[in-house]
């Protein structure tokens, strides 16, 4: 479903994010390094942008995961990104994002970054996002 | 190769386009960045861009996308308004999502609250109709000292 999800979203697609475990109401994938994603030439680092859609997008499928097997249309409200530390140059990013609550209009989720192969936390985010019942949404994502 | 301070000159003067300066980084040039220069006023410019694309359905823009270019504009904005120009690094960004933003040009305009010697305070709002009704509003902090120099 995740998998399907992310496929759907073309500028997901195009961060290249892979899914490498989904459970409950928390999903954790892993955004390879590319060099269109560069921030700074010089250094080689992934941009912070790159960084905040990829969490963006975890949260939208920990979202997806927590009201899964109905699906709704989960639009950002509001996303904050702490950067901790800088990014290892040339690794691949891992993020986690977990649906900590769902009320019922708002699904509140917590999110996590790393570089590959590092043990500390390169970013955290916090976000809300408005649960839209759309009929028909999930076509988009059934099999 | 030119440093940053280096290139900054070379956009005042003329000698380089502001768009080379924001081309040097290879994510701007992903989403599709713009930059238009009157004088040294700074106009933003994300074109409409199929790999922008977040949901199918709407379609709408990806709120990812959106934040990247916020986050880029205010950067090099920061960058020409300081002056010793240094790369900033990004604190934290919080974005608000106001509107959907619909497949379509979208433009970032950037206010700076405050410019410290380590910090500066941005506001940027990015719009799509019209600039009254912004489709996102976000606040950041980028850090500017040099590296090594935080105890100063």
């Amino acid at each position: 479903m995740c998998e399907r999800y992310v496929e759907s979203v073309r500028h997901s697609h195009e961060l290249g994010i892979q899914i490498i475990e989904a459970r409950e109401q928390s999903v954790r994938a892993v955004m390879p390094w590319q060099e269109r994603l560069v921030g700074n030439p010089d250094t080689n680092m992934i941009h912070g942008g790159a960084i905040f859609a990829f969490l963006d997008q975890l949260g939208g499928l920990a979202n997806a995961l927590r009201v899964f097997p109905t699906f709704e249309i989960t639009p950002t409200i509001d996303f904050r990104i702490d950067h901790l530390r800088a990014p290892t140059p040339g690794a691949a990013i891992i993020g986690e994002a977990e649906c900590y609550r769902l009320s019922e209009h708002v699904a509140f989720v917590r999110l996590e970054a790393w570089a590959e192969g590092a043990e500390e936390p390169i970013a955290t985010g916090m976000a809300t996002y408005m649960r839209m019942k759309v009929p028909n949404a999930g076509t988009v994502v059934a099999p | 190769m030119k440093n940053i301070k280096q290139w900054v000159e070379d956009c005042r003067s003329g000698k380089e386009t502001y768009q080379s300066l924001i081309d040097r980084v290879p994510y701007a040039r992903f989403l599709g960045i713009q930059v238009v220069s009157r004088g040294e006023e700074l106009y933003f410019i994300l074109p409409k861009k199929d790999t922008n694309v977040g949901n199918p359905t709407l379609p709408a823009l990806h709120g990812g996308a959106v934040a990247g270019f916020m986050e880029q504009a205010a950067l090099l904005f920061i960058l020409l308004e300081m002056g010793e120009p240094r790369i900033p690094k990004t604190i934290d960004l919080t974005v608000d999502y106001l509107r959907a933003g619909h497949v379509r040009d979208t433009f970032v305009e950037c206010s700076i609250t405050r410019l410290g010697r380590r910090v500066a305070n941005v506001h940027i709002s990015a719009w799509q109709v019209r600039k009254e009704e912004p489709i996102a509003i976000a606040r950041a902090h980028f850090l500017l000292s040099e590296e090594n120099s935080d105890s100063e």
